[in-house]
């Protein structure tokens, strides 16, 4: 049996739930900062790896005032150690997909109350993000399920939208024998039939072999109003890069599914919460707003310069930093290596930054990892 | 904004009147705009172009005597080394524009490159590959023979740039004049206006010879331009990446020679008996220098040092020492501009090695005040080679024994390429034999990897000799020789 969490960190969990259930139109920017401050008061005291990584850049919880000065950790971080609050209440660790560089893999650790926290964000981004309509609709997920994937945070987050939003028909399509391509059709058949719209989800680049796979074998479908599709993950990595135009326009070509209705999410194994596309809920709101990824009221995003660390005026191309709230359990202030830029609605992320192509004559990382795959 | 206007071609100027259309490509930055103007090629100019070189050379070049050819490189060279010579003063303006390096290491670039170019280099890089430079005149008495012989270079050769460095591309325009064979250029995309602007030197000192060199851009992959310029061809020599000389290499018919140069790997060794507390400034800044030329974009840079422990000062004193150094000459040589992939690559990088120092873990980290523009780490040899991200990031790795490296430098043994070597004991002799066995081109010593002479055998091979055909007299002088 595993210890209780410490009661300081159960109660600032409940503070922070609170926060969050409150919903998406609660923005209260003082009690953001606040709680952030609260959070960075416990991560630097009981991570003293992080208080070291702060007190070096002058940084105390004492000598704050404001979210933004929370020193942030690079994502690699998580590849050469794993940093959480509370290692020994970890109750399960999530690996990032290392599409990169597969020897290396990032590892975050959850503990009991940090899962509850995603749990919630889960809960109230979808509720407002996915299913604004409170549409009831069977969720058919590209994706393994937990049991078979457990360090995979995509599968998680699905299966709990599954259990929070989903009909009883509701099941994840990636077996032992890979994409369930049939089961899928079938499922859409159903649909179709049965009148009973659907919410296909999963990575990005699933919906593009099941795009491909109907257009060889020349299948479309018309699924009934109010079925949507939600992709993650984007191309990172992917031999082939789709642009999202052709992304939206396959999906009505495919599943006579509207462009309002397809929603990219931006999850990353190193942020608890999740960053939704505004696509539908501006559309049912009669709002039209350029598409952006919004920031829940419990999060922050950032933009700064890639050499200076600066933070960047809205439109202006930079990496991504965002910070979460429900990252309480490892760190809440996550400097990733996505390139991006603040927009009116949100923000925009347009994928991982590459090293570049070589300039020079030397050899790259990137041809090296080739390399290293092929031998 | 102030404007040049600069060309990113060179063709002879009997053809100009071949290019049907030119288009303009605009690079920008901090108030200087290059416009780069571009003539479409097609297979038409391709074949006339050829056409006229070959003739030039064939009427000109392939009779010119090779010390006078030495003499007009030379003086080629001289010209790009005299600091108000006007076109090295207008590839300063356009090269930091167009590539992001810093005019000061543009200036160390044609400095390196331009010094290592004069008659004396090219007279004895001759020597050393073919022994008597009038082989490539006349019939000469090779004594080894014991008859006459005369060497013959290709009639064109096509040499397909497609990296950055500043001044590299003359190699093979000079290279290519050695072996009285024309040449074409195709410019790189990364730094088109360099080969165009030393083209014009060559006009300058011998209008004749000029007309057996060009340069054109097309866009890789174009298959019916790549088609035509290879059938033309006799000899190929590619600088590229490992799938961009692959993609080309199958398109080159068999009976033309290629020599490949493709992406490679540098790196250093210290042994411990050169780390002493005497000569640790001049070490360092040795070492700093090799890291920081051309913002170690070359493939001639290091991306490791190996340091030997139980030295007087340890691998960690000399990062030190290393860092300030680094300092040192990012004040006199600044760090270019580089991508928001690559400052992002740097910034995670360093973020691992901090907090594994700062966990306690024999690790140090030291960097640059401000933005990415130099990093030092130090660690215990992880046992693996790492590839720096480049732009002055180098990992120090301590080694107990310095010849426990070489199985990590086995794995990756195609793609070594230069090595600094200062071991400091007897053990010297039989490292660098161990070394060549593994694959490595070049030995020298830190602070001169960035300086190959013209005699190395650049990546191995013999650069000119190996585009050589000869001609052997093996008559006996009894029946009647020449």
């Amino acid at each position: 049996m595993m210890k209780e969490l410490p009661e300081e960190v159960l109660s600032l969990d409940e503070k922070i739930i609170g926060f969050i259930r409150k919903g998406l139109d609660h923005q209260d920017s003082e009690a953001f900062n606040e709680l952030a401050l609260q959070v960075f008061d416990l991560q630097f005291k009981y991570i003293p790896v992080y208080r070291r990584y702060c007190e070096k850049r002058g940084v105390t919880p004492e000598k704050i005032s404001s979210w933004d000065q929370i020193p942030p950790l690079s994502t690699d971080v998580f590849k050469v150690m794993e940093i959480s609050m509370l290692p020994s209440h970890t109750v399960r660790t999530f690996m990032t997909s290392g599409t990169a560089r597969p020897e290396e893999k990032g590892k975050v650790g959850y503990d009991e109350g940090g899962l509850r926290l995603m749990d919630v964000t889960i809960h109230e981004a979808a509720s407002t993000f996915l299913f604004p309509d409170k549409v009831k609709t069977t969720l058919l997920i590209i994706a393994p399920s937990p049991e078979m994937v457990p360090q995979m945070i995509m599968a998680y987050g699905m299966n709990r939208l599954r259990e929070y939003f989903g009909l009883p028909e509701s099941r994840f399509l990636v077996g032992k024998e890979g994409f369930e391509v049939k089961v899928l059709i079938d499922e859409l058949r159903r649909s179709e039939k049965g009148g009973i719209p659907v919410t296909i989800c999963g990575g990005s680049f699933g919906f593009v072999n099941f795009f491909d796979h109907c257009r060889e074998k020349k299948l479309r479908f018309e699924l009934p109003p109010g079925s949507r599709t939600l992709d993650a993950g984007g191309f990172k990595g992917r031999s082939r890069e789709v642009k999202r135009e052709e992304f939206v326009s396959d999906c009505e070509a495919v599943l006579g599914i509207k462009k309002e209705y397809c929603i990219n999410l931006l999850g990353m194994t190193e942020i608890s919460s999740q960053f939704y596309d505004n696509t539908l809920e501006s559309f049912l709101k009669g709002l039209n707003l350029p598409r952006a990824k919004v920031n829940p009221p419990w999060t922050r995003t950032q933009v700064v310069d890639p050499d200076t660390l600066e933070p960047l005026p809205p439109g202006k191309i930079g990496v991504l930093r965002h910070f979460d709230l429900a990252n309480r359990g490892h760190i809440a202030a996550i400097q990733t290596d996505d390139l991006g830029r603040l927009a009116s609605e949100g923000f925009e992320v347009f994928g991982r930054s590459k090293e570049g192509e070589a300039r020079g004559c030397s050899l790259t990382i990137d041809e090296m990892t080739h390399i290293k795959k092929e031998s | 904004m102030k404007i040049i206007e600069v060309d990113a071609y060179y063709l002879p100027k009997d053809l100009g009147d071949q290019v049907k259309d030119f288009r303009t490509e605009v690079v920008e930055d901090e108030g200087v705009a290059i416009r780069l103007k571009i003539p479409t090629v097609d297979k038409i100019l391709i074949e006339n172009l050829f056409g006229y070189l070959k003739k030039s050379r064939q009427i000109y070049l392939s009779r010119l005597p090779i010390k006078r050819i030495i003499n007009i490189l030379d003086e080629a060279s001289r010209k790009w080394l005299d600091r108000s010579y006007p076109y090295r003063e207008l590839a300063l303006k356009t090269i930091p524009v167009i590539t992001g390096f810093s005019r000061e290491v543009v200036e160390a670039s044609i400095d390196a490159e331009m010094e290592s170019s004069l008659g004396e280099d090219m007279w004895r890089a001759l020597c050393s590959e073919i022994k008597n430079p009038l082989y490539l005149d006349d019939f000469q008495y090779s004594p080894e023979l014991k008859g006459y012989t005369r060497a013959y270079g290709p009639e064109a050769i096509v040499s397909i740039f497609t990296q950055n460095i500043p001044a590299l591309p003359h190699l093979s325009f000079m290279r290519s004049a050695l072996l009285k064979a024309a040449c074409l250029g195709k410019g790189a995309t990364g730094e088109p206006t360099f080969a165009p602007l030393y083209l014009k030197t060559i006009e300058e000192i011998d209008p004749e010879m000029a007309k057996c060199m060009a340069v054109l851009y097309w866009r890789g992959g174009e298959e019916e331009i790549e088609t035509a310029v290879f059938r033309q061809a006799d000899a190929v020599i590619l600088f590229g990446g490992i799938e961009t000389c692959a993609s080309l290499l199958e398109k080159i018919p068999r009976k033309v020679k290629a020599l490949v140069h493709g992406h490679k790997l540098g790196f250093g060794v210290i042994g411990r008996g050169r780390l002493n507390r005497q000569g640790l400034e001049d070490l360092a800044q040795a070492v700093a220098q090799d890291c920081s030329m051309f913002d170690q974009q070359a493939c001639l840079a290091p991306h490791v040092y190996y340091l030997e422990e139980k030295g007087k000062v340890s691998p960690k004193e000399f990062c030190e020492a290393l860092a300030k150094a680094m300092e040192a000459i990012h004040v006199k040589m600044p760090r270019g501009k580089i991508s928001s992939g690559e400052a992002s690559a740097i910034h995670q990088l360093r973020g691992r090695y901090e907090l594994r120092e700062l966990k306690g873990e024999d690790v140090l980290l030291l960097t640059s005040r401000h933005g990415t523009d130099w990093t030092v780490v130090y660690e215990k040899n992880p046992g693996t080679f790492s590839p720096s991200p480049l732009n002055r990031f180098i990992r120090v790795y301590g080694v107990e024994d310095i010849f426990q490296i070489l199985p990590i430098l086995e794995s990756i043994g195609p793609f070594l390429q230069n090595a600094a070597v200062a071991i400091g004991d007897e053990r010297e002799m039989e490292f660098i034999k161990r070394l060549g066995e593994l694959g490595v081109a070049r030995i020298t010593s830190p602070g001169k990897m960035s300086v190959p002479t013209m005699m190395w055998h650049h990546d191995g091979i013999s650069p000119l000799a190996s585009l050589l055909r000869w001609c052997d007299i093996e008559k006996k002088d009894e029946i009647g020789g020449i």
